[in-house]
């Protein structure tokens, strides 16, 4: 297993601000991409937030090995974190050239470097360096959240549902990126609510369900042992009985 | 005792009566014994500080909108009884109903466009206003005096006989300001206070319940110009002098200090802001001249350290009083009349976009009473959309709504509380600093009427029916298990009880249709069982019920049918049984892998 | 006889000094969500600020000018001190309120200090006028406009162009966010609070030439930059800006062609108006995108 980049232990949230989540452990790796799935509700936004240190929190919760409580939101992005939320909270009126920039702390040499890089991942925003935000389309948005995040240079990298909204092919573009990402180092910890893509793409997944974890493992064990239908539908239905969906990936 | 004294405002306590009785006889005491001329005309002048507090909290401290005219309307009452008493000749009980009457007037000609405004334009707009009279006056000509204003403003005369200066003038003026208390007692006191409470606590919330809040608003905006045109008067016969100094922004600003720093929503706050300020460059010799700098310095002090005010901090340390004693629970009268017919709702084609997202497309609901409804769906789909069309809280673009068959897709969201629908949100929307109690006890009381000016003056928010009302709150709030939260703030209760206490205020106004969205989120095991028995007895009853859910394990075993949304549109309808097995629905849920046509 | 060119002019230079007024309010605004009442007596403080030092330093307008700024971008950072900060999560009236206790606090306090009588600072360029053609501006006139175009440009420059302005500007539009990116975002709104606070100042010395200085002159100023604000659309800095050469034109002309009382009742009439009309003003509310 590689380096353990995030690890999680027992944490537990208030529930004022979300959903209460209780006794919550997982662990991410370096170059791994982790998936969260579970129904609304179940807690994986709260989750992540509670990681970016945006909700109260008790528990272990350690960044390349450095306890990150008591830290805030913007000392654990300072640390190394990057966060793309739901719904992506662009600054919409800034361009997209500012909303990139402003993801990054470094001097201008740095962030104009850096800024290359990140629009080599994503050439589509190249084009339209000066296009204010909030005139993108859904999936440019999304890169472009994407890319601010990447400013940072971070070693994790965190997703909110970042398909939602999105035409299926351009989820599948995204997530393409993604993967690339993670294969260069960066830890990926992505919350989905779409069950067949987060399964294609990731190496581990957790199951979510009313602010516990209801299962972990990879992929292919999930599937088998119906933990997913009983944490989306709560009832027998077996996924690769249906016919509708694509065939097993 | 203490408590008592100073809760006066918001609940009737024992023993509220008898301080303020022994506070006035303190006060008339001084007055007849220790005071001094000078001293008994600063009383007087404080007097009329009083009752221009007591008409801002109106506005300010119930409707909790930051109206900067209430200066102006001071002056105006000032004005207006220089002009017709020195320059006119007219007497007292000419000049004092006219001078109420005509800064009320301004406040209800401007009332309509100035009360929609959102808090920080209706400030501009008041300060505005204020300014146009201050313009008025000062370039008024001879009628206004101009800069130099009105001297020689003669006694209070009533048929002849002359009240004279001292202690007959600050005995009238402590009367009126008594009056003025007792009608503010009688106005907020009840759950009309608690209305008011709602009101500036979550608007969302207020229209939830059916409150009329342009309608609270203006009677509060109102109210405030009436009070202080009284109190512009009887300074203006205090003083003698009126000048346009009365219009300019010190006095307002003194005024909104000895609101906060008394405290905006409690009777006795008025008294003791007012007399604080007041008195204290008196007592305190080097703030002679000062005046304005230690108002400002308490002012900060006061909205960064105590923003409920003396009275409110004096509430909260004193002893501590007993709670209220609570009534008996009491179920709502038996009421399931038929009447509806077959169909409750029937809503076809609904659209909305925002901006380049089309959020629901065309999409189809109907009901019947005792149905009920489950509304599924992934995130995004729409669901919480569908009920903000159906509530009032969104406007759709198109398709149409019918509730028994009344069109509405013009009304307004408190309309729709009150023809019927009823809903609850999916972050609860509780009035922060209300006890559930109460907040469930207004809804029931705005069902029955029981709120507003007129049911506070005829006293049907007060006594024994509130009483009853509350025991029907406490009632409901016994039916989902949350008695227990009743005393508790809404801010203070956990997401989970906070929905409850929703259902309950949502059941208090007796609806046809309730839409509750995401009920069950954040319940128990046990609690969310005892949810979808009382959900299923409600349908049994004949109420048509909607609800939106991510469980599904709470919400198939209960619903007759269940609707699936993905993406705006309606991707199955049917029997839950069929719903889960539904392969359009499995595939928005779990997503559909690399090049799937949708 | 003056022509409409003239009075155009003359506006112009008064609507420069009002510009950088309304800069400073909507800037603090776009940051905070809330309205700095206290933004006129500022630039009171700002006037009273560079008269008293002229007494002191016989330094020259123009040197003058920057030292006053950094004071008061001094005082600022006081201001959120003590008007902002205390109340992070308290409703955006309640900031309201504790910056008129902090206007009432400089007015009354500058009162006191210097007495209610009339003061004045020196000039930046003095001596005369500039002509061009038929039209004449003072030099102070020039001063004026050539100042407030150097500050305006200026903030534009760094908040489109630098890391530090990029930073401001993301804090004001979603602080949370802005805090999941690493800025410290409670330094980034001191900062605002000082800059609206020297571009008061600067609007104070500016002015304190061409207009006698009372303490009471920060209430007029108030209402000029906030009804700036609300015609050039809530939260849009260009409309600010433009709002305020709106404003000072209509009054120049108006007073002019009537007098000055016509042109303030007309000034407050035309702003009800367009609150009840078309509140979102000429630019429109710039926070109304979302992405």
């Amino acid at each position: 297993m590689t380096a353990t980049v995030l690890a999680v232990e027992h944490l537990g949230t208030e529930g004022d601000a979300g959903v209460a989540l209780a006794d919550v452990s997982l662990a991410v790796g370096a170059g791994e991409v982790v998936a969260l799935l579970g129904a609304n509700g179940a807690g994986k936004s709260t989750l992540l937030r509670a990681i970016m240190g945006m909700v109260p929190a008790c528990g272990s919760l350690r960044l390349g090995g450095r306890e990150l409580a008591g830290s805030g939101p913007a000392a654990r992005a300072r640390r190394g974190i990057g966060y793309v939320p739901e719904g992506r909270r662009l600054f919409a009126g800034m361009s997209v050239r500012d909303n990139l920039l402003v993801g990054s702390l470094a001097g201008r040499d740095a962030a104009r470097q850096r800024l290359d890089e990140v629009l080599g991942v994503f050439p589509a925003l190249a084009e339209r360096l000066a296009t204010p935000a909030w005139q993108l389309s859904g999936g440019q948005q999304q890169m472009l959240a994407i890319g601010r995040a990447l400013m940072g240079a971070p070693i994790l990298l965190l997703l909110d549902e970042p398909s939602l909204g999105l035409a299926p092919m351009l989820v599948q573009e995204l997530l393409d990126r993604v993967r690339d990402l993670a294969r260069r180092g960066t830890a990926v910890l992505l919350a989905e609510q779409s069950v067949a893509r987060a399964l294609a793409l990731a190496d581990r997944v957790y199951a979510l369900r009313r602010g516990h974890i209801a299962g972990a493992g990879t992929p292919g064990a999930l599937r088998a042992s119906g933990i997913l239908e009983h944490a989306f539908l709560g009832a027998d239905v077996a996924l690769s009985n249906n016919p509708g969906p694509g065939g097993p990936t | 005792m203490t408590a008592a004294f100073l809760d006066t405002g918001h609940r009737p306590r024992r023993g509220a009566a008898a301080a303020w009785v022994i506070a006035a006889a303190l006060l008339a005491l001084y007055a007849i014994a220790f005071a001094s001329r000078y001293e008994l005309r600063v009383l007087t002048f404080a007097g009329t500080q009083v009752l221009l507090v007591l008409g801002y909290q109106f506005v300010f401290g119930h409707a909790g909108a930051l109206s900067l005219a209430q200066g102006a309307f001071y002056g105006i009452g000032a004005y207006v009884t220089a002009i017709l008493g020195a320059s006119y000749g007219w007497s007292f009980p000419l000049t004092f109903p006219l001078a109420i009457a005509a800064p009320t007037a301004l406040a209800a000609l401007v009332a309509a466009p100035v009360l929609r405004l959102s808090s920080h334009y209706f400030a501009l707009a008041t300060l505005g206003l204020a300014q146009v009279v201050l313009l008025a006056a000062v370039n008024g000509g001879e009628l206004t005096g101009g800069a130099l204003g009105i001297s020689g403003v003669p006694s209070i005369a009533v048929l002849g006989w002359t009240l004279p200066r001292g202690l007959p003038l600050a005995t009238l003026v402590w009367v009126v300001v008594a009056l003025g208390a007792w009608l503010s007692h009688r106005l907020t006191r009840g759950l009309s206070g608690g209305a008011y409470g709602v009101l500036r606590g979550d608007a969302m919330a207020a229209d939830a319940i059916g409150l009329d809040r342009p309608r609270l608003r203006f009677a509060a905006f109102l109210l405030s110009a009436g009070y202080a045109g009284a109190a512009g008067a009887l300074s203006a016969h205090t003083i003698g002098v009126v000048s346009s100094e009365a219009l300019e922004f010190p006095v307002m600003v003194t005024c909104l200090a000895m609101t906060v720093i008394g405290g905006s929503t409690r009777i006795a706050g008025a008294f003791l802001g007012a007399l604080l300020l007041v008195h204290l460059p008196e007592w305190l010799r080097f703030l002679q001249g000062y005046a304005l700098l230690a108002y400002g310095a308490a002012l900060l002090a006061a909205i960064i350290l105590a923003p409920e005010g003396i009275a409110g901090l004096l509430a909260r340390t004193a002893s501590r009083p007993r709670p209220p004693a609570r009534p008996a629970p009491l179920p709502l009268p038996s009421r399931r009349v038929a009447g509806w017919g077959d169909s409750v709702l029937e809503a076809r084609g609904l659209t909305k976009r925002f901006g380049g997202i089309l959020a629901l497309a065309a999409v189809d609901v109907t009901l019947a009473p005792g149905e009920l409804l489950g509304i599924i769906g992934p995130n995004g789909s729409g669901k919480t959309t569908l009920a903000n069309l159906l509530t009032g809280f969104a406007v759709a673009d198109a398709g149409t709504i019918r509730l028994a068959g009344r069109p509405l897709e013009d009304a307004d969201a408190a309309a729709i509380a009150r023809a019927g629908l009823v809903r609850s949100f999916q972050t609860p929307a509780l009035p922060p600093d209300l006890c559930a109690l109460e907040a469930v006890a207004v809804a029931r009381a705005s069902r029955l009427a029981c709120v507003g000016i007129g049911a506070a003056l005829a006293g049907r928010d007060a006594g024994e029916r509130r009483a009853q009302i509350e025991a029907e709150a406490l009632g409901l709030l016994s039916q989902l298990g949350a008695q227990g939260v009743a005393p508790r703030r809404c801010a203070e209760l956990s997401p989970a009880e906070a929905r409850l206490v929703e259902i309950a205020r949502a059941l208090a106004l007796e609806p046809r249709l309730l839409i509750l969205d995401e009920p069950a989120a954040g319940l128990g095991d046990g609690e969310r069982r005892d949810l979808a028995a009382l959900l299923t007895a409600l349908a049994h009853d004949g109420l048509a019920l909607m609800v939106i859910e991510h469980d599904m394990e709470f919400l198939l075993p209960i619903a007759d049918r269940v609707l699936a949304l993905d993406q705006g549109r309606v991707i199955a309808h049917g029997a839950p049984a069929e719903i889960r097995r539904h392969p359009a629905v499995i595939a928005a849920y779990f997503g559909r892998a690399e090049g799937d046509a949708p | 006889m003056i022509t409409a060119a003239q009075l155009v002019l003359d506006g112009v230079a008064l609507g420069a000094a009002y510009a950088l007024v309304a800069l400073g309010f909507v800037l603090v605004l776009n940051a905070v969500g809330a309205v700095n009442f206290a933004q006129g007596d500022l630039v009171m403080a700002g006037g009273y600020g560079a008269a008293v030092l002229a007494g002191f330093l016989p330094l020259p307008g123009i040197v003058l000018l920057p030292v006053v700024m950094l004071l008061m971008a001094i005082l600022g950072l006081a201001v959120a001190a003590l008007a902002y900060f205390p109340l992070l999560r308290r409703p955006p009236s309640a900031v309201f309120i504790s910056t008129i206790a902090i206007g009432l606090l400089l007015q009354n306090g500058a009162l006191h200090l210097f007495g209610p009588g009339l003061r004045s600072a020196p000039p930046l360029w003095s001596g005369g006028q500039v002509t061009l053609g038929a039209l004449a501006l003072s030099r102070q006139s020039v001063a004026i406009i050539a100042v407030a175009a150097v500050l305006v440009l200026g903030q534009r420059l760094v908040f489109r162009h630098t890391r530090l302005g990029r930073q401001l500007r993301a804090t004001a539009a979603d602080r949370e966010m802005a805090a999941a990116l690493g800025i410290r975002v409670y330094g980034m709104i001191a900062l605002t609070f000082a800059i609206g606070a020297a571009l008061a100042g600067a609007a104070g010395t500016l002015l304190a030439n061409q207009f006698f200085l009372t303490p009471t002159e920060g209430g007029n100023l108030i209402l000029k930059a906030y009804i700036a604000v609300v015609i050039g659309g809530w939260g849009s800095i260009e409309g600010a800006v433009l709002g305020a050469l709106l404003i000072a034109l209509f009054e120049t002309v108006v007073a002019a062609a009537l007098s000055y009382t016509a042109a303030s009742a007309l000034l407050y009439g035309a702003t009800l108006a367009i609150l009840f009309l078309r509140p979102q003003g000429l630019l429109g509310e710039a926070a109304g995108r979302r992405a």
